[in-house]
């Protein structure tokens, strides 16, 4: 399983990436992206965008699961309420998805990408990255659409990704 | 011992009924805002807008001292300079801002000590900016020596006030290190000619 | 009780407000009854020691000519100025024999009583009453806490040094003042 996380500025415009694996069942936090998937996914991610417009006015609601798939690319997106996008992109490796087929009922986060467990697990991880990325904008020298560059952020995703992902 | 123990116990009543309260997080925000508004202005000329803390906490101080006679009581002159530091850590800072330094490292001759801030309301959330220059030249909280400047010449201390070490730099603490340097004396009425 | 007059002196020694209450005592008044500034013109049988110098030459008169009116400035200023020189000079002995920490509250002569209250700030506030009053130590600081800090140092406009008395002669201040002053008598 692997993931890129990214913030998106109100004009579409890019603040923050991350790409990380999982660290449940063994797994050891590294992305298994390939070579070229790198720039894929944020085109991948990017092009998520126009559904997003599309969604965030359905339901109310901050978090909105899954919202695009792309192949074995899975979008889930959060939005806050001054309309900058968190994106997760995530990516069953090609043996987890394999598993998942083989037993149906696998619960396991990850395996299956729509499943009420993953959906939970990620809403835990935007929460924790949301709270964190209001504190990390509360710097008085951050400015709106500013690309994220706090280190302390940067660290606390990556230990909400190995907390929940 | 007991006296002080009282004393603190009325400092903690004072805090709790007589001082109006303000949202901390209005506070962070307003004083950051400042500051970046500041490193903007001077063109992120960290020196000059050190300088320009402290002369803004100064001018505070020379105001703020009055509140804090009013407020805190004071009826007498600190006899030393000792007690001096007691009350600004334990009344000053904590009528004001409710946290309370920890007083270290008196020389001495006493006429030098530091104060350590265990915790900072102005810098939550604080991350100098990432230029390779703030975090060797800002002092974030300049604005206190400023205030402890000014606010001590009103009653008749000349002080020099300055940051030695801020965590939001990297270090382990945050410390204000405080100098005597003459107490000034009472201005005599013009002569009559 | 009967307070005469109020002065405030700032810590470079400048007399920077002065209030007179004229003594509700004498009935012929024709002149302005009410606190306004350096005691108009009216007879007094126990007035206050430095207006009573001045005020009989102004004798029953509401508007006195440009002249007796600048005599009358010069000498309220001299007021000021004795008096300071008199506090600070008890002041002064009075710490010498008493030590450091020893304040001098009052002085009383046969016709006033002069009470006096100093801020660690090195403000000094004086008060001209008639000889039977109690201390007015606690009348001081309370002027000093709820008036002059609330009404003048919180001020955010007025300045930080009252040169000529910039910034105390605000409306706040002089009702606040003046009702609690008369609240009092």
């Amino acid at each position: 399983m692997s993931y890129y996380f990214a913030v998106i500025g109100t004009q579409d415009n890019p603040l923050f990436e991350y790409e990380f694996g999982t660290s449940k069942q063994g797994g050891d936090g590294q992305s298994r992206f390939t070579e070229q998937a790198h720039h894929l996914n944020q085109f991948v991610l990017h092009s998520s965008l126009d559904i997003v417009e599309e969604v965030q006015w359905m339901n109310g609601q901050l978090y909105m699961k899954v919202i695009d798939k792309f192949f074995t690319n899975y979008i889930s997106c959060f939005m806050t309420g001054g309309s900058v996008k968190f994106l997760l992109l995530h990516q069953p490796s090609a043996t987890a998805s394999g598993t998942a087929s083989a037993t149906r009922n696998s619960t396991s986060v990850g395996a299956n990408p729509t499943s009420p467990q993953t959906e939970e697990a990620i809403k835990n991880f935007f929460s924790e990255v949301y709270e964190n990325y209001v504190k990390a904008i509360m710097s008085p020298f951050y400015k709106v659409n500013m690309e994220i560059r706090s280190p302390v952020f940067r660290q606390r995703v990556a230990a909400a990704g190995r907390k929940y992902l | 011992m007991a006296s002080s123990k009282a004393s603190r116990l009325g400092e903690e009543y004072v805090w709790r009924t007589r001082m109006d309260k303000v949202n901390a997080e209005l506070v962070v925000l307003t004083y950051g805002a400042m500051v970046a508004q500041l490193c903007k202005d001077f063109d992120s000329d960290y020196v000059k807008v050190n300088q320009q803390l402290d002369k803004m906490g100064y001018n505070i101080g020379l105001r703020l001292i009055e509140d804090y006679l009013a407020k805190s009581n004071t009826f007498k002159r600190c006899s030393n300079f000792r007690e001096t530091a007691e009350m600004i850590a334990k009344v000053g800072f904590k009528i004001f801002l409710n946290i309370t330094p920890t007083i270290t490292n008196w020389t001495s001759d006493g006429k030098q000590f530091s104060l350590v801030f265990d915790e900072n309301p102005f810098a939550d959330f604080v991350e100098l900016p990432d230029d390779g220059r703030a975090q060797d030249e800002l002092w974030y909280s300049n604005i206190l020596c400023g205030v402890l400047r000014g606010a001590l010449e009103m009653v008749q201390m000349q002080v020099e006030a300055k940051f030695v070490s801020d965590v939001l730099r990297g270090n382990d603490t945050t410390e204000m290190r405080i100098s005597l340097i003459r107490y000034i004396d009472d201005e005599l009425p013009p002569e009559d000619d | 009780m009967t307070v005469y007059s109020f002065y405030i002196f700032d810590r470079h020694t400048e007399c920077i407000y002065t209030k007179t209450w004229l003594p509700q005592t004498s009935s012929t008044s024709d002149g302005p009854s009410s606190g306004g500034g350096g005691g108009g013109g009216q007879q007094q049988q126990h007035g206050p020691p430095g207006t009573s110098t001045s005020t009989s030459t102004t004798t029953g008169s509401g508007s006195g000519s440009g002249n007796t009116t600048m005599q009358l400035r010069a000498s309220s200023a001299d007021d000021a100025k004795l008096i300071f020189g008199t506090v600070f000079s008890l002041r002064n002995m009075v710490r010498k024999l008493g030590g450091d920490d020893d304040a001098f509250v009052a002085f009383r002569t046969a016709h006033y009583k002069l009470h006096y209250y100093e801020t660690a700030s090195s403000l000094r506030l004086v008060m001209l009453t008639d000889t039977g009053t109690p201390s007015m130590r606690n009348v001081l600081h309370q002027v000093y806490i709820n008036l002059w800090v609330e009404y003048v140092v919180k001020n955010p406009l007025s300045p930080v040094e009252h040169k000529r008395g910039v910034g105390v002669k605000n409306e706040l201040f002089e009702m606040a003042l003046d009702q609690f002053i008369r609240g009092l008598m």
